[in-house]
């Protein structure tokens, strides 16, 4: 199998195209092996990119409040999860999030993807400041964005214990921060901290966005 | 009653025009084994996937018939429909796929073979075995018909049985993609295959979907139990002649509660014909072993136990994760029909609240069921379908997180109950935050 357009100057980095050129490609462009998902998977991932990239500006790029649109009704909804999540989908930190880095990020999340690297990603997306550890500032930063987004109220006192308390349990070396490894013993002590990091409709997502089946101009020799 | 496993039509010449031999390896995913059946337009492969070693049924479809006949926009709307239908007893489609000029539909294998291997080796099928795989069909037919959804070409080619020999119906929803829908979504196509046609699809005039499934249920169990066709002639003037007037024959050996649930299946007039509820009624489909199959909860569905028990603790990253900024999900979701989730933090003892959520749902006739260790429960309705969701989380040795999800699935029924009872309750909840013994520090 392959793709099917073979002659398509990749550049090996998916996304690191200009946007104008990304616009005019056709999405089996971005399909690579190594994602392992199918050209058709692709497709049916570029109906539902048209849909977002296009909800507020009509460009063909996800900008930072259609995200928000989509993820929360509300394009002006600022969340600092929403924030992190967009910046690392955003892998030239353009400001948008192209097609192929929807394709690439989205892979993650796929439930087939490797544990290791939804373990990853969310590491990533917990260090804040991206200083390569998860620290105590940054964690109660987070249970305070959260408690105020669902409009939970808690004590500082009993915050400071539940922060306490899960830092006591992950910061296994005692430094004051949490590395990677530790952070991968976390989560396999607790899996269901990366449930976020699978999303059950990529597995059937052709049946979701099938309208690719009759626009496909992928050639059976290619297959 | 012989055609191909698993497909549409086959009293048309073989489409020749396929080239995908045995051994290739579709889309880098599914590596083609064997061909199962060929139909008008269709040819069905076994196939695995080259990862997990699953064995899946792959029905690639010519795209020029689908498209050039116009059945593009119900392609598309049937696929959305069949993504929907799950059910034991049928097939499940998993994915689709698509070239310039085929489609792929990539479909559960089902592992027994067809249903008529069953029958031919026979001859036919005792009552008690007929009844058996009658109720599983009956079974796949409400789920479907409660969601709008017809078969159109129930045959016994259609019916086929997996591993453990329960029965496994295919092509459900695939009425357009199989041929037999017109674009202007009227139903006056002469379709289905001659010997199962319903007397009103011969006159032309629109039908019913319900009305012609059961009609067709009528002939596949007639069929089971007497060993042959009620309907058959080499002349198909002469066969829809006999269709028409509804002239068929009992065996001998058929018993008079049988002949009674098959003259109701195979009433000539729509509207007086057996509907899916007089059948769960029925003498004959009642007696035997077991008054009803029930369905089998798929392995899948099954939550595993977790090691711990009583209620799940929540620490600092668990809260977190509560966020709605982290769930990608709504991405995907139609925003006219997403679940919502509301949480909130209280002193009440976890059991205290899992049975104030039993009560209000007794009240309320909802049915609720326990699940994993006890720390959550799910919400039905009496139809079955899913109100919501409650958990409840320790988060410190005083405090617990409610959680509640609502369904869209409850439809209105369940929406009432959730603003009516449900939504005061957790407000109740809430506002529970006094701690009942001497908290010091627990001003919250």
């Amino acid at each position: 199998m392959g793709c099917c357009c073979s002659t398509s100057k990749r550049t090996g980095t998916p996304g690191y195209e200009e946007p104008t050129v990304l616009a005019s490609q056709t999405p089996c462009e971005y399909h690579d092996p190594s994602l392992n998902v199918t050209v058709s998977e692709v497709e049916a991932l570029h109906e539902l990119y048209k849909k977002l990239s296009n909800s507020i500006i009509e460009d063909n790029l996800i900008h930072r409040e259609e995200f928000q649109l989509a993820l929360f009704r509300n394009k002006n909804k600022k969340n600092l999860f929403a924030d992190r999540i967009f910046d690392l989908f955003d892998l030239k930190r353009n400001g948008v999030i192209e097609f192929g880095e929807f394709v690439r990020s989205l892979g993650v999340f796929h439930p087939n993807a490797p544990l290791e690297d939804k373990i990853t990603f969310a590491f990533r997306l917990y260090d804040l400041r991206q200083t390569g550890f998860i620290e105590r500032g940054e964690l109660k930063e987070m249970v305070l964005a959260l408690l105020h987004e669902s409009d939970l109220e808690l004590s500082d006192d009993m915050i400071e214990s539940i922060v306490d308390k899960t830092f006591s349990d992950a910061d296994i070396n005692g430094d004051g921060k949490i590395d990677q490894d530790e952070w991968k013993a976390f989560v396999s002590k607790h899996p269901s901290l990366i449930k976020n990091m699978t999303l059950p409709y990529l597995k059937d997502i052709t049946l979701a966005f099938p309208s690719f089946v009759v626009r496909t101009e992928i050639e059976e020799s290619d297959m | 009653m012989r055609e191909a496993q698993n497909d549409t039509v086959g009293t048309e010449l073989p489409n020749t025009n396929f080239d995908v031999p045995s051994g290739v390896v579709l889309f880098g995913k599914y590596e083609l084994k064997r061909l199962l059946g060929v139909g008008a337009f269709a040819k069905v492969y076994h196939a695995i996937t080259v990862d997990t070693r699953q064995g899946v049924a792959v029905k690639a479809v010519s795209k020029s018939k689908v498209v050039n006949g116009g059945f593009a926009a119900n392609v598309e709307r049937e696929i959305s429909i069949m993504r929907r239908l799950h059910h034991s007893n049928i097939v499940n489609l998993f994915e689709v796929l698509a070239t310039k000029t085929k489609i792929y539909f990539v479909m559960e294998f089902a592992a027994g073979g067809e249903l008529f291997h069953e029958v031919a080796g026979k001859g036919r099928l005792e009552e008690d075995a007929a009844r058996f795989y009658f109720r599983q069909l009956i079974s796949a037919l409400k789920h479907c018909h409660s969601r709008g959804v017809f078969h159109r070409d129930l045959k016994l080619d259609n019916l086929l049985l997996d591993e453990n020999g329960d029965l496994k119906v295919s092509d459900f929803g695939l009425s357009a993609v199989t041929g037999q829908i017109r674009p202007d979504g009227l139903l006056h196509t002469v379709c289905g295959t001659p010997a199962y046609v319903a007397p009103e699809i011969l006159v032309k005039r629109g039908y019913d979907g319900a009305k012609v499934d059961l009609w067709s249920c009528g002939v596949v169990l007639f069929a089971l139990t007497a060993g042959y066709l009620p309907f058959n002639d080499c002349n198909v003037t002469v066969l829809y002649r006999k269709i028409y007037r509804g002239q068929f024959r009992f065996p001998r050996w058929m018993s008079s509660d049988l002949r009674i649930l098959l003259s109701r299946l195979l009433d000539t007039n729509p509207e007086t014909r057996i509907t899916i509820h007089e059948i769960y009624q029925n003498t004959w489909f009642n007696a035997g072993e077991h008054r009803y199959n029930p369905v089998r909860v798929k392995k899948s569905e099954c939550v595993c136990a977790e090691s711990q028990t009583g209620f799940n603790s929540l620490n600092a990253f668990d809260l977190i994760s509560f966020s709605t900024g982290l769930d990608m999900s709504a991405l995907f979701e139609d925003p006219n029909v997403s679940d919502s989730v509301e949480r909130v933090v209280c002193a009440t003892e976890p059991e205290n609240i899992i049975e104030r959520v039993e009560a209000v749902a007794e009240e309320g006739r909802v049915v609720v069921r326990r699940e994993g260790n006890g720390g959550g429960a799910k919400l039905e309705g009496q139809d079955g379908n899913l109100i919501g969701i409650v958990e409840v989380y320790r988060l410190t040795e005083e405090l617990v997180v409610v959680e509640m999800k609502r369904s869209e699935k409850g439809g209105e029924c369940g929406a009432q109950f959730w603003k009516d009872k449900l939504r005061p309750l957790l407000l109740e909840f809430a506002g529970e935050r006094e701690v009942p013994v001497s908290g010091d520090f627990c001003k919250i």
